[in-house]
């Protein structure tokens, strides 16, 4: 309360200060990361430290001073709806408003939601975005404060996010799913991001020309986690209506606003130096996250003190929390290490050895067992002698004795498993479905049921898969163990690869996944990529400070030939239209920079376009003297065109130029435009010089059919030259004078 | 419980008060660590008793206990490791009982409590302080659970209630003025002070001296917190003459000081304190020279309770990030920091304690305890 006078009475001017500070999270994880755990609930229900990881979201965005929170929800929207309601920020005292939205089922990526946002017109000044994996005690108050401050001088400063300085080999800094920031160091302004993914890896980060050539100084990151903490302005949901196409925050939007040329709008960073703030967006995530919390990282945000769930736990030396109800019955000679979480009612029983782990409440651990790095719900019953190692294990799980549990596997609620049973690392395990349609009460409510059928469509398949013989999971069992090896179709492109991800399973201790060669028993696929080269300039990259990255200066990309020349097709007929109706060169340009980001192309391919375009406008007619006069009218009306598509760049134009010429039946012609070009002042004598010079002109790496008409050309310029050469000595023999 | 004929609104219920709206505030202030700090933890939890108190429905002395036991339970709960929220709960139902006393008795409870020994302290137990003041002559008219009218009670008994939270309110307001009366009787001419932290009492004490005296204070930096670089700064500003050292010199300097002056966080029944970290080390090199240990801290302080958890550390940890840059991606994984808040410090170890109520040795911290609480509210 005292806080919130002092503010008031020193902005009492600014009335925007006032307003309730309103945050947005987007409860879903829009992929599928936790399967099977997350097939009977949403992944933000999931226990981190016996707390839903939702109600961790919202005790970080609580410490932060936010009043509104707007809850998106989508994949079993009415369990988190239920617990929203249930949950102790429904309470009157709880001084934050919690709106859950149900969105639609079409809701398939942070995009839509943010479409969906706009659509209901949900917020009204600046707000809070955020994941809701989010755990953080970072003071985002004070970002908006510096966000809104930068919104008085400089409107287009749209977003704000928040990232935090970790070092580049960190646990908690997932690198398959990480990204390279750009920032001009004295505003932190992000001037260029760049994802980071560990298949296909990522060995070079390209950076625009533009961004090194305008900012003095810039700072290229590799040593930051993004926290998905967004201070968006309201023009960010309508931005995300107006482009249809973006569907991810950060690949699509963030990337999209920094390269455009039209929209003009800036993204800055706020780098936290002090606080904490990381997403559990993946297994590996939620094993580092949690091991986070329970070395108190996330202070004041710990079990002891300010647990979201409202448990009451005791801290004892080597961070051990055990409930304070002393409910818990521990064996005489069992083992708890450091960094353990024991739940209210769990027994442990004798040489039981728990080590760096989360134990659920009402959990019961049989003689013998040995637990490590391992988060077990609550109700689950492990027997005896059994191990669990770096493993999630899902509420009301039993194990029978003798069970061993590698690194990486994942079991759903309910299964039953063993006793005797040896699983592979990364298994996965979930009930039988006739299983869970007998024991799922009935109240689960109809509007799941298209989420339902989805998945049941998905279990079918693998059930169907699933050899019971080649994999006995023990006498008893009612689980299904899914198949490891990556889906039928699938695009390598895409984040959510199947290689990728499984970099981001709990238990993948290749931190860096080129680096460390993936262990056999990890890897059933087989390595087809030419990995050996390219991993090492990764590694290279990565172990090295952040300037240090191999920097790539854009590049013809030689895939997607359809594409491009899809590209090509449009351009002429962009400027056809152009020729055809006399546009002005400003109004053609503007259509150009749009077809660019449309094909995501870089600027050399838009000027070989022009250029080509331009060439062809010009009539072929005899004789010499009308030649050059129409040739002169299409420069001048024309040549202004292509400096207007990124920037002036002279030597590349007579390239171009030629590269046309070469292959054009106005090879003849190519003297005359260079001459008008000259005259025009489109090109000077050092860039004719230049270019003259350079591999290219020489028709370095052009197909052999073309090399003549290369050669005929620079000859050309040779003349040109010598013109030059000769009036230079005119000139200095007249200045001898 | 008798009801009235025309059936009253039904008293408050304890638990129904412990769920209002400025009890769930407050504690989860104290959960977020939003309130910190003694004085000011005791200061919001005397605003939130007496505003329960005054919106309280109550019959009788044994319900308007109940509401604000349960009140201070549900704040307790929420940051055991702010004491002076159990200990302004403690007060405040000390001050209640006193004035209920006085105001249904009225003047022949002096006969009671008269020839005050050592040899009958355990026999007497409570030792009760005689309310001098006379303020009410409500006394007759109070009636417990009265059939015509139950409110009566409450309407009788609030106006003094209040009075009493404000003596408490004003007692902690003043408590630096208090603490620090005495100063020039504790600090001498050309002596030199060692202290670590930032304590606001501490300040206030040797800002007090400094008027009448001329020495130097040595104030240890106080490491990773650096309290002791404001506490610096601040006193230099006064005039005072200052040396900031770093705390690995706090033993060397230690034969040049004459006296050690810490702040507490809490003072414990035994007679021992919870102090900010680094307070176990000067008080150990100053016990290896002999050096007086002098404690100031407001009565607020005192807490019933016993250090029963860790022998050095108080149980209260922070994060290691102050200790362990985040950015340390290859150790974060393979070290473990402690980080406590607050050291025990044994009470061999302290020479006085300074209060806003006199100065007093530890080893009569449970004397003051008894006068100050009522012994049924050490478990609230």
């Amino acid at each position: 309360m005292a806080q919130k006078s002092a503010a008031a009475g020193k902005e009492h001017l600014i009335d925007s200060d006032e307003e309730v500070l309103q945050a947005v999270v987007l409860a879903d994880s829009f992929n599928k990361r936790f399967r099977p755990l997350t097939t009977q609930k949403p992944r933000c229900l999931l226990p981190v430290c016996n707390a839903p990881l939702l109600d961790w979201t919202f005790e970080s965005l609580a410490l932060a001073g936010v009043q509104e929170i707007f809850v998106v929800c989508r994949s079993h929207a009415s369990q988190v709806k239920k617990a929203i309601k249930d949950s102790k920020w429904s309470k009157p005292g709880s001084g934050i408003k919690i709106v859950p939205i149900m969105t639609a089922k079409e809701t398939f990526s942070p995009g839509d939601a943010m479409r969906d946002i706009y659509t209901r017109g949900l917020v009204t000044s600046d707000f809070v975005l955020v994941m809701g994996d989010l755990i953080s005690n970072i003071r985002i108050d004070e970002v908006v404060r510096v966000h809104k401050e930068r919104r008085k001088t400089n409107k287009d400063a749209i977003m704000t996010m928040v990232v935090k300085e970790s070092g580049v080999q960190h646990r908690t800094r997932i690198q398959a799913d990480s990204a390279v920031f750009v920032l001009q160091p004295e505003t932190s302004e992000c001037l260029y991001y760049e994802p980071i993914s560990g298949h296909p890896p990522t060995t070079t980060v390209r950076i625009p020309r533009e961004v090194l050539a305008g900012h003095s100084e810039v700072e290229i990151r590799n040593d930051l986690i993004d926290c998905s903490i967004d201070i968006c302005s309201v023009e960010v949901p309508s931005l995300f209506q107006d482009n249809f196409d973006y569907s991810d925050i950060r690949r699509d939007f963030v990337h999209g606003v920094l390269t455009s040329d039209l929209l003009m709008k800036n993204v800055y960073c706020y780098v936290a130096t002090e606080g904490y703030a990381a997403r559990v967006k993946d297994t590996k995530s939620y094993d580092s996250v949690s091991k986070d919390i329970l070395s108190r990282w996330t202070f004041p945000l710990v079990p002891d003190d300010n647990h979201p769930g409202g448990h009451l736990y005791e801290q004892l030396r080597g961070n051990k929390y055990l409930p304070k109800d002393n409910s818990v019955s521990l064996a005489r000679t069992c083992k708890i290490g450091n960094n353990t979480l024991i739940g209210a009612s769990s027994k442990l029983g004798e040489n039981v050895q728990v080590l760096s782990s989360v134990v659920g409440q009402n959990c019961v651990v049989d003689s013998g067992t040995t637990i490590r790095d391992a988060y077990i719900f609550d109700g689950t019953k492990i027997g005896a002698n059994c191990t669990v190692t770096s493993s999630i294990i899902g509420a009301g799980v039993t194990i029978l004795d003798h069970t061993y549990i590698p690194r990486g596997c994942l079991i759903a609620d309910g299964v039953i498993l063993g006793p005797h049973v040896t699983l592979k690392p990364f298994d996965r395990l979930t009930k039988r479905r006739e299983a869970i349609a007998a024991s799922s009460e009935p109240s689960k409510g109809s509007n799941e049921d298209d989420d339902q059928e989805e998945e049941d469509s998905d279990l079918d398949e693998i059930e169907a898969g699933y050899d019971a013989e080649a994999y006995p999971l023990g006498q008893g069992s009612n689980a299904v163990l899914w198949p490891q090896g990556p889906p039928e179709e699938e695009d390598e492109d895409d984040v959510e690869n199947h290689k990728n991800l499984s970099y981001m399973r709990i238990g993948d201790d290749s931190w860096d996944p080129a680096v460390l060669d993936r262990d056999e028993d990890s890897d059933n696929e087989s390595e087809t990529s030419d990995e050996g080269e390219s991993s090492d300039s990764f590694a290279y990259s990565a172990a090295s400070s952040a300037t240090s990255l191999p920097l790539g200066v854009p590049t013809i990309p030689t895939s997607d030939a359809i594409a491009e020349s899809e590209f090509k097709a449009e351009v002429t007929q962009s400027l056809e239209r152009a020729f055809a109706e006399d546009h002005s060169v400003d109004n053609a340009a503007v259509e150009l920079k749009t077809l660019r980001m449309a094909s995501n192309v870089p600027f050399s391919r838009v000027r070989e376009a022009v250029v080509a375009a331009i060439v062809d406008r010009i009539k072929i007619v005899d004789g010499a003297v009308p030649q050059r006069k129409e040739i002169a009218t299409v420069i001048t009306r024309w040549g202004p065109l292509i400096d207007q598509i990124g920037g002036i760049d002279a030597v590349e134009t007579i390239s171009c130029l030629q590269l046309h010429c070469a292959q054009s039946p106005r090879l003849p012609i190519f003297g005359q435009i260079l001459a008008a070009l000259y005259q025009a002042d489109f090109v000077d004598e050092d860039d004719i010089r230049a270019w003259h010079a350079s591999p290219t002109a020489m028709g370095v790496g052009q197909p052999e059919s073309r090399q003549e008409n290369y050669q005929k050309c620079r000859t050309i310029g040779s003349h040109m030259i010598q013109q030059f050469d000769e009036q230079e000595s005119e000139e200095d023999d007249d200045d001898d004078e | 419980m008798t009801h009235g004929h025309h059936h009253p609104p039904q008293p408050l219920s304890p638990e129904e008060a412990a769920n209002q709206r400025i009890v769930e505030v407050l504690a989860s202030k104290l959960r977020r660590r939003q309130v910190v700090g003694s004085r000011a933890a005791a200061l919001e939890t005397l605003l939130v008793l007496r505003q329960v108190i005054a919106k309280a429905r109550f019959w009788n002395i044994d319900q308007l206990v109940a509401i604000i036991r349960a009140v201070g339970r549900r704040l307790v709960d929420a940051q055991p490791n702010e004491h002076a929220v159990g200990n302004t709960v403690r007060k405040v139902l000390h001050h209640i009982r006193e004035e209920y006393h006085t105001a249904s008795k009225g003047a022949d409870t002096t006969a009671t409590s008269k020839n005050y020994s050592i040899a009958k302290f355990v026999l007497q137990g409570q030792p009760r302080k005689h309310v001098t003041t006379q303020r009410s002559e409500t006394k007759a008219t109070l009636k417990e659970n009265d059939a015509e009218d139950p409110d009566s009670f409450a309407r009788g008994l609030k106006p003094v209630l209040m009075e009493a939270i404000q003596d408490v309110l004003d007692e902690l307001e003043t408590v630096y003025d208090n603490v620090s009366k005495n100063a020039k009787d504790h600090i001498h001419s050309d002596e030199i002070i060692l202290t670590i932290g930032m304590s606001k009492t501490v300040e206030a004490f040797l800002k007090a001296a400094a008027h009448s005296r001329k020495y130097t204070v040595i104030v240890a930096e106080t490491a990773h917190r650096y309290g002791g670089r404001e506490m610096a700064k601040s006193l230099s500003s006064t005039g005072i003459s200052t040396f900031l050292v770093p705390d690995s010199s706090i033993y060397a300097l230690m034969s040049r000081v004459n006296k050690v002056i810490l702040g507490a966080h809490a003072i414990l029944a035994n007679g021992g304190m919870f102090a900010i970290t680094g307070s176990l080390l000067a008080v150990t090199a100053a016990r290896a020279h002999s050096t007086p240990v002098v404690v100031c801290a407001g009565q607020f302080k005192l807490t019933p309770l016993w250090n029963l958890y860790h022998e050095y550390g108080a149980l209260d940890f922070g994060d290691p990030s102050k200790v362990l840059g985040f950015n340390e991606g290859d150790l974060v994984d393979k070290v473990d920091v402690v980080n406590p808040y607050y050291d025990y410090v044994r009470p061999e170890l302290i020479d006085a304690f300074i209060t806003n109520d006199g100065d007093h040795p530890p080893s009569s911290v449970y004397r003051l305890l008894k006068e100050t609480y009522d012994d049924e509210d050490n478990e609230l």
